[in-house]
């Protein structure tokens, strides 16, 4: 079986090796929680959330944002110059939104039931439209990475049927993924009370979505550095800066927001009084806002171009806020509330880690084999010898 | 007609017969070591739904004394369970009480998140786990008889009816009996309402019960936000597509009618 | 293009294909059903008196409070029915609960009398096991281990191996210890006896104190006031406590059986044997759980106090006849088989005086028999031995008697606390009407029939019956008239030797010190009622 005409390739790594060695034990580590339960956890009655919500249903979807911003900037803005980063944020976001699936269906219970919303619909629940929105979605990015897939395969007449519904599954894309990334955010605001006062607020749907916005290109950012230095993949230049624009004014918008509402509702004295929770917000808003906003800035007004360096180091602060900022709502803001403590049992941790280690070696095989970054930079060390790149990059403008 | 119980914990001396009621009625195991469900140490729980907590107070005429109370899903005027639950497996009902149907349940644990009490427990050992937590014995109130637990107790702690007439009769309780109660009937107003309401001759705060709760219904705030979703969904998708329409045409445009609504392949 | 890798799928097919799961989709999402299943719980059972809609009244409702520190009884929940027979006893025959307001202050209020686990039809009450602590300072090799045994406990443990009730097994049931392995039996009937001694005494020094008007005997704030109560049953000593402690000054100073051979054994019997009072064990095997409760009690440690040392308790360990059973059963010993055996010397005799204690009135007939020798100097004439007024189930019994040199002599007996209280209401009425004393001595036992019918006696008829109190009844009197070589507490030898080796006479120094207590108010602890 050939895939574009070659034969299938995948690399074997020392790193791959690992990859393939922490998703056997994930396989196994998913047929123990399939039949003990979720005894395996360290969840409890005080902590019915943990690690693989935060990771799974908070981070990822958060991280998976390049998807829908990159498109969107595309295909809806008509942003011709970050043509290049689209197919592989597209696959990314298809990838991580596979995995958040299934991270969370080892998560549920009863998961045996995760098909009952679709037929039983708890309308006043913003988890329920949280559901549809994320399971509408991810059948969106299937379509809208299918192209690729049937391309390779060669069913070149499916692959163009797709092709065609690129304009509504974007603008689809882009509606639910609104819905949904401000719904991790709007979800919690029924926590009233519970959730610490530093991070509850009526604007955590808008907080949620601005942030996602932001952080989809910053994702899409550190994926191409890290994609770049696996496959020798040329830094697009104008691409990234776009990006990188795109991101700091959205972050602008979200620092502007959140200080806002701290203020508003009387916070800022408790954002410096130091306690835990204090420092943890501090944190997250310093590594997340303050310092990329800061950079962002100072280099605007002085009339500096931005670096590769200064754009990397940027994405990863804005990606590493994030982080911090779904971690606190979901652990810091909840822990006083809940009484005890809670850490990741073993089992927990190489879950997550065996279900990410599975994803990238997807996503390496993917890459390796089909067409999602430019032809010439898809090989590393083979065979062939490594077409001098032309120019800065090759994307066409 | 909503159904509701008023809770006097002055009269309760700890017998639980409430505790055996409900681990009668509802087929629970016991666990007399690690999940007891009377003393000190009682904590709702996934075999527990009902506990007798004890609690070292001083009386008013400053005399240490114990005082016991009775824990349970409080059933909500407006469940913040209920609301959370987006397979609608947790329902308030016109009787009153908020139950659970597990065969609906996916297992997310929203509920346990959401409810403001930490009400809803989980069943973490079992492979096809359920929530738990007192359903008020609802086939009994269907049928008009008194929940288990309200029915076996010897010195009457509680009084079954309707919600409404029973937020009066603590009032009148308390009316009657300036000395013995404090000014409070908890449940009136937290969280928008409850149907379970307490009298106490103790602070509520210091017989286990979360004082520091919303005075207001808390599925009223997500509503504020979801009620308008529709709207941002159409409005939202009809500027999405006006400006890619505008766009496409501007692209066309200038580079003469190439087709440019290639996908990702192109 | 390589169009011979196209599948043969045309657009309409795959529109069609596309419209049907569209359709099939809209069907499926737009039926956004509402049925939700059963819902959990609701399929279990309560009893049938709450079951009827609406909010009857219900009689026999809910069950007692017992606290978990509960020194006498324990509960299990698992074996509870709610069905309602504890409260039924605790309320309604005791008149305990219900007889304090609410709210509570610190504590649960029990007289630790054990009808609750008598009643209880699955025996989810019961009494606190001491079995294994007692195994354990017997196969302690550096210990030794005495045990006495209650007078009630003779007459009924024969029934948990299938005797008929009431069967004698006096012989047999000493056997049945020696071969447990204790170091020494002894019998409660020789300190029955010594009970008699000091409270009659007692009785007659406040008899002649309330015709000369100051205390009589050894000190000079020796209890006065008449009636003078029994104080042997602890269940009764501490309803008095709780409900009655202005009458507290009524209830005799003497210490119950079990505690005076608990005290005697520490320091009498150790000395006579040379045996260091720190190596002996006392346990003691009681039809009671109230005696639990009493073997507890701060101020029983009068052997201590003596010593030196005085966290040495009187009585260590305390099983009811229930207990003693299950242990001999656990040992695979079959007590109908036993060949009779004899206490040991030097506390193991007793008379028919000392037998009847276990019955309602008992205490009240040696006490006359022995009082009557101490009024007069004489021994009892042959009708005083058997009492029939003070005899029998009646709730509330009373005789007069004649003693000559003296007058009336006016007693009551009351087994059972709810009638206790008749009686106790009409004491403190008395008094607070300032009219003379109705009685001169009473008998109060906590539980109806006395000890024989006690909280840890084996439970032949559940819920307990008036049948098999009599056929006991009728075998302690069978043992008094017609077994016992004595049938007067004065004339036992083993007593008369105490007092000549060591104590001194009645009521003196050292009988004080070892065998006479106080007692404690417990009204704090309560709002008391008059009626449930």
């Amino acid at each position: 079986m050939t895939i574009n005409g070659n034969r299938i390739t995948f690399k074997m790594t020392p790193f791959r090796l690992i990859l393939i060695g922490f998703s056997l034990i994930f396989v196994g580590i998913v047929a123990y929680r399939l039949v003990n339960g979720l005894q395996m956890t360290n969840l409890t009655d005080a902590w019915p959330w943990g690690l693989w919500i935060f990771i799974d249903v908070k981070l990822g979807v958060a991280l998976a944002a390049g998807g829908f911003t990159t498109a969107g900037i595309y295909y809806v803005l008509g942003v011709k110059k970050v043509k290049p980063v689209v197919k592989p944020a597209i696959l990314t976001a298809w990838l991580g939104y596979c995995l958040v699936g299934f991270g969370l269906l080892m998560d549920l219970g009863r998961w045996y039931g995760w098909w009952h919303p679709i037929f039983s619909w708890g309308e006043h629940s913003v988890m329920f439209e949280l559901y549809m929105c994320v399971l509408l979605y991810t059948i969106v990015l299937t379509c809208e990475f299918a192209p690729v897939l049937f391309k390779g395969i060669g069913l070149i007449k499916v692959s163009s049927f797709f092709t065609s519904l690129t304009a509504p599954l974007v603008i689809g894309g882009i509606a639910l993924s609104t819905m949904h990334q401000s719904s991790l955010g709007s979800m919690y605001v029924l926590t009233l009370g519970k959730l610490n006062e530093l991070w509850w607020t009526m604007l955590l749907p808008v907080l949620y979505y601005s942030s996602a916005v932001a952080v989809g290109p910053a994702m899409v950012t550190c994926e191409t550095a890290l994609a770049g230095r696996f496959f020798r993949h040329d830094w697009d230049a104008p691409a990234m800066t776009f990006l990188a624009k795109w991101s700091g004014y959205v972050m602008s918008f979200y620092a502007l927001l959140r200080f806002s509402d701290l203020a508003v509702r009387g916070q800022l004295g408790a954002l410096f009084a130091l306690d835990t929770e204090s420092l943890m917000c501090l944190l997250e808003l310093a590594i997340g806002c303050v310092l990329p906003l800061f950079f962002f800035w100072s280099y605007k007004l002085l009339g500096r171009e931005m670096t590769k360096a200064m754009i990397v180091r940027n994405a990863v602060l804005m990606v590493l806020g994030v982080a911090l900022n779904r971690g606190n709502v979901v652990f810091t803001g909840m822990a006083k509330a809940a009484g005890t403590s809670y850490f990741p049992s073993a089992g927990e941790l190489f879950l997550s880690i065996g279900l990410l280690s599975v994803g990238i070696l997807v996503y390496l095989f993917i890459v390796e084999n089909f067409d999602v970054f430019p032809a010439h930079d898809r090989y590393v060390n083979t065979k062939k010898e490594p077409v001098q790149p032309q120019g800065a990059g090759c994307a066409r403008a | 007609m909503s159904k509701g119980v008023l809770v006097d914990m002055t009269k309760c001396f700890g017998c639980g017969a409430c505790t055996v009621a409900c681990k009668l009625w509802n087929e629970k195991k016991y666990d007399e070591v690690n999940k007891p469900t009377l003393g000190e140490q009682a904590q709702l729980v996934d075999i527990n739904w009902t506990v007798v907590s004890k609690h070292d107070v001083t009386d008013k005429s400053g005399h240490p004394a114990w005082r016991f109370a009775k824990k349970q899903c409080l059933h909500c005027v407006d469940p913040a369970c209920a609301s959370s639950c987006l397979v609608g497996a947790l329902r308030k009902t016109e009787q009153g009480p908020v139950i659970y149907h597990p065969d609906l349940c996916v297992g997310c644990r929203y509920c346990m998140v959401a409810c403001p009490f930490n009400i809803p427990k989980y069943e973490w050992d079992k492979s096809f786990p359920k929530v738990s937590k007192c359903q008020m014995c609802f086939t009994r109130v269907a049928a008009g008889e008194q929940p288990a637990c309200i029915a076996v107790c010897p010195n009457q702690v509680m009084t079954f009816g309707d919600r409404d007439a029973l937020v009066q009769e603590a009032h009148k309780r308390i009316a009657d009996n300036k000395e013995l109660y404090v000014n409070h009937v908890f449940g009136e107003t937290e969280v928008g309402g409850t149907a379970w309401l307490y009298l106490s001759d103790q602070p509520f705060a210091k017989l286990g019960f979360k004082t520091a709760v919303p005075q207001e219904s808390l599925p009223a705030y997500t509503w504020q936000i979801l009620s308008k979703l529709p709207a941002i969904l159409l409005g939202w998708t009809a500027i999405l597509s006006g400006i890619y329409f505008i766009n496409k045409r501007r692209n066309s445009i200038a580079e003469g009618k190439q087709d440019s609504t290639g996908g990702p392949q192109a | 293009m390589d169009n011979k890798n196209d599948l043969p799928i045309s657009r309409r097919f795959f529109l069609k294909g596309l419209g049907a799961a569209g359709v099939t989709g809209a069907l499926a999402t737009l039926s956004g059903c509402k049925d939700a299943g059963k819902p959990s719980g609701g399929e279990g059972w309560t009893p049938q008196q709450y079951n009827a809609p609406g909010s009857w009244p219900v009689q026999v409702r809910g069950r007692v409070p017992i606290d978990p520190r509960n020194p006498s009884i324990v509960r299990d929940d698992r074996k509870c029915i709610l069905c309602g027979q504890c409260t039924e006893a605790c309320e309604r025959v005791q008149s305990v609960e219900g007889f304090y307001g609410l709210p509570i202050k610190n504590d649960i209020t029990c007289v630790n009398c054990g009808q609750c686990a008598l009643w209880c039809p699955t025996g989810a009450i019961s009494e606190r096991d001491d079995i294994s602590k007692v195994l354990q300072v017997i196969g302690d090799t550096n210990l030794h281990v005495i045990v006495q045994t209650a007078p009630a406990t003779r007459i009924a443990i024969g029934e948990e191996f299938g005797m008929p009730a009431g069967s004698i097994v006096e012989g047999k049931m000493v056997a049945a210890l020696k071969q447990l392995g204790f170091d020494r039996v002894f019998d409660t009937n020789f300190s029955a006896d010594l009970t008699i001694m000091e409270e009659g005494t007692e009785l007659v020094n406040r008899i002649k104190a309330a015709g000369t008007g100051h205390a009589q005997g050894g000190h000079g704030h020796a209890p006065t006031a008449l009636p003078q109560f029994t104080s042997c049953s602890p269940g009764w000593v501490k309803f008095c406590e709780y409900f009655y402690p202005d009458l507290l000054d009524h209830m005799s100073t003497c210490k119950s059986p079990q505690q005076m051979l608990g005290s005697v054994a520490k320091t009498y019997y150790a000395k006579k044997k040379n045996i260091d009072p720190r190596q002996i064990v006392s346990v003691a095997i009681m039809p009671c759980t109230a005696k639990k409760f009493e073997a507890a009690r701060t101020e029983m440690n009068s052997a201590g106090v003596m010593a030196g040392t005085p966290e040495l308790r009187d009585v260590d360990f305390v099983l009811t006849t229930r207990e003693l059973a299950r242990m001999i059963k656990g040992k695979g010993i079959d007590l109908a088989k036993l060949d009779p055996q004899p206490y040991d010397s030097l506390m193991g005799e007793g008379t028919g005086a000392a037998v009847i204690f276990a019955a309602t009135g008992g205490v009240m007939e040696a006490a006359i028999r022995s009082g009557y020798y101490l009024l007069t100097g004489q021994n009892p004439p042959e009708a005083l031995l058997n009492l029939n007024a003070v005899r029998g189930l009646q709730g509330v019994k009373e005789a007069a008697l004649n003693v000559p040199g003296v007058g009336e002599l006016r007693v009551a007996v009351a087994s059972g606390l709810g009638n206790a209280r008749q009686l106790l209401d009409q004491i403190r009425a008395d008094k607070q009407a300032g009219r003379p004393p109705r009685y001169h001595f009473i008998e109060f036992m906590a539980c109806p029939g006395g000890c024989i019918s006690g909280g840890g006696q084996p439970k032949t008829s559940v819920p307990p019956s008036d049948w098999v109190r009599k056929e006991r009844l009728q075998s302690i009197y069978t043992i008094d008239a017609k077994l016992a070589k004595k049938r007067l507490s004065h004339e036992n030898k083993e007593v008369m030797d105490l007092y000549a080796d060591f104590l001194g006479k009645p009521n003196g120094d050292m009988a004080h010190k070892l065998l006479h207590t106080t007692y404690t108010d417990r009204s704090a602890h309560l709002t008391a009622k008059t009626k449930a």
